[in-house]
């Protein structure tokens, strides 16, 4: 396989030539170093794949460099070199964690295999990381589901962005689906044979959002025990959604435009630079006008960042999708809890197009998954609605949201003269959702 | 590739201590065929003696490749050796050839070429079949041509003879393309 840095350690000027220049032919990037000093030397400033280390060397010997290598630098595959005299060596260079030992001079056909079988390991270990992330991904992954008007502007943005390199920034309220797009982007880009990698930025404090981020070598701090690969390193390949980029710390955000800017990174302590080789999509629920008029967030991340936008509609703004998205949920729910529920009570449905939903597509799904699992029969009845509260129940206490929304519409209304397109404005809402809420609260004009 | 080349240079086909004919005319056909550059047949050095490890009893091909690279006259685009001596690298225990990776001097040893050969095979065009493939593809190194990934490219790195005789004596369609890009960058484009 191309493309693999390889570095050969031997004091021997002759074993250094011989080997790399076969290794060179083979396609490999080969570097060389002549004591163990200068192997650690360049393994501190060069990342590589497969060492080739002589085990008999003047100064630092190979045992002991296998040690540090092994400390520092876990993933690396180290293969001793030695002379038929030292095979006791080979073998306790085997215990310390070397990958497997050749004996001077080798078979050509020996070497070949050898890097092979250590490449396909780890591709392996590559594909492992990528299907647990794969994993933890699933259950929180829907196919995007709606015919509206502006879900169909949506999946043509996607269609049209997802082949590119471009990097994206998705807006929209919390619920609506950024991540579900920008992982429907990435299954639909070139790059959909490698992960998709995501965090959210918003969950994590600064110091563990940059190790999580960039990964740490063993020792960088004190929690350091060994060497740990970040999210970065883990998307090389595929894609790197950076969800909430909106929370992260200024400083967070002169580090994630590095990465942008020259396309290497650094582990936390780290001073081998790492190829950044994934597409970034960003997503943000904040104003990221507002947080860069306040300097909370940089103007030049910003526009990194915003080669290609869109936002993501609110469920408010696209409710004729309900019944579809409702359908949908309501058959995954049935389905993982073992409950023949199949159908919506046109009250229940009712309630759930009258209300706002400013959770989004999230709440609607957490509210279907309670109702199924609350739901007596086959139907879902409004009653099995979490948002469901019927009028009159609270009389005696303080003004529900409910009431309050109802007091709010019928002073809006009156103050408007009843005018629906004039209180439909000022309320900020469709005049469709303003004459089911005037049926839905019972309001009629006074005299 | 196949166009005729515009400037002077030629490929020379150095026998060593191999003085199979034969060998040597398919040899110098079959290069120039593939690198669209005209081939002589001398010899240029005839002695590798120096090479020779006793430990081993074989021929350094590192050490040769160096002699040979002193001894090439300057007209000599790249040059081509033939030895039916056993050869090696200090790190490995045999090579078929060895190339200078983008420089001037290759060689091929016939000495372990006719492994493999059974009773009742054509023992001699299987035999310069793989010689042949074996100049072509350590040629090919001085061009500036890794190993290929496709077994039957030129380029593809045979573990043995099975490999060299499964593989073509075509360059694949990258390779040609990157053989042109090397003719171009030395002035000696197609086209």
């Amino acid at each position: 396989m191309a493309g693999t840095r390889i570095l050969v350690v031997d004091d021997e000027l002759i074993i250094r030539e011989s080997l790399s220049g076969w290794l060179e032919r083979d396609g490999h990037e080969v570097h060389t170093a002549e004591s163990g000093e200068e192997a650690l030397s360049k393994i501190n400033e060069t990342r590589y794949d497969i060492i080739f280390l002589d085990i008999k060397m003047d100064g630092m010997s190979g045992l002991e460099v296998l040690t540090q290598i092994r400390q520092s630098e876990p993933e690396i595959a180290v293969v001793m070199i030695t002379a038929y005299g030292s095979i006791s060596s080979a073998v306790k260079a085997m215990k310390d964690g070397a990958y497997d030992y050749l004996l001077k001079p080798f078979d050509p056909t020996q070497l070949e295999l050898l890097i092979q079988k250590i490449l396909e390991r780890r591709a392996q270990a590559r594909e492992n990381l990528f299907l647990k992330e794969q994993y933890k991904e699933q259950s929180r992954f829907e196919s995007m589901i709606g015919q509206s008007r502006k879900m169909r502007e949506v999946f043509d943005l996607i269609n049209d962005v997802a082949p590119t390199e471009s990097t994206l920034l998705i807006t929209g309220e919390t619920g609506t689906g950024k991540g579900i797009a920008a992982k429907a982007i990435h299954t639909r880009s070139p790059r959909c044979a490698g992960p998709f990698v995501a965090i959210n930025c918003g969950a994590l404090p600064e110091h563990l959002l940059e190790s999580e981020l960039f990964g740490y070598q063993k020792g960088a701090f004190t929690d350091a025990k060994v060497t740990k690969s970040g999210r970065l390193e883990m998307a090389e390949g595929g894609t790197l959604f950076l969800d909430e980029i909106g929370e992260i710390s200024v400083r967070m955000q002169i580090d994630l435009l590095r990465v942008l800017e020259d396309r290497i990174f650094y582990r936390v302590g780290g001073t081998q630079p790492i190829e950044a080789d994934f597409r970034v999509i960003a997503a943000t629920n904040r104003d990221i006008e507002d947080a860069m008029k306040e300097g909370r967030f940089r103007r030049d991340l910003f526009y990194r960042l915003n080669v290609i936008s869109f936002k993501m509609p609110s469920l408010r703004e696209r409710k004729e999708d309900i019944p579809l998205l409702v359908e949908h949920f309501l058959s995954r729910f049935s389905q993982e809890t073992n409950k023949a529920v199949d159908k919506i009570g046109r009250d229940a449905m009712d309630e759930l197009m009258l209300y706002d939903w400013p959770g989004n597509v999230r709440e609607l799904e957490n509210a279907i998954e309670r109702a199924v699992v609350v739901c007596k029969g086959r139907e879902i009845t409004v009653r099995d609605l979490p948002i469901y509260h019927p009028e009159g129940a609270r009389a005696e206490e303080p003004a529900s949201l409910k009431e309050m929304e109802k007091a709010h519409i019928s002073k809006i209304l009156e103050m408007n003269d009843w005018n629906i397109v004039k209180s439909a404005k000022a309320l900020d809402i469709d005049r469709s959702t303003l004459y089911a809420k005037i049926s839905r609260y019972g309001l009629k004009r006074e005299g | 590739m196949k166009d005729t080349v515009k400037e002077s240079g030629c490929i020379l086909v150095a026998p060593v201590d191999e003085q199979d004919g034969e060998a040597q005319v398919e040899i110098a056909r079959e290069i120039e065929r593939v690198y669209a550059i005209p081939c002589k047949t001398a010899p240029l050095i005839q002695d590798i003696s120096f090479a020779f490890d006793t430990h081993r009893n074989q021929f350094n091909s590192t050490l040769i490749l160096k002699e040979l690279e002193a001894h090439a006259p300057d007209n000599v685009l790249k040059v081509m050796a033939l030895t039916s001596s056993d050869l090696f690298i200090p790190i490995l225990t045999y090579v078929y050839g060895e190339a200078q990776l983008g420089g001037r001097c290759a060689i091929v040893s016939s000495h372990r070429l006719r492994e493999g050969i059974r009773p009742g095979m054509d023992y001699r065009k299987i035999f310069l079949c793989r010689l042949v493939k074996e100049c072509i593809h350590e040629l090919g190194h001085t061009f500036a041509l890794r190993h290929c990934r496709d077994r039957s490219c030129i380029m593809h790195y045979g573990r043995d003879v099975a490999d060299v005789d499964a593989k073509s004596r075509q360059l694949c369609r990258y390779r040609g393309i990157m053989l042109n890009d090397e003719l171009s960058r030395m002035g000696k484009g197609s086209g």
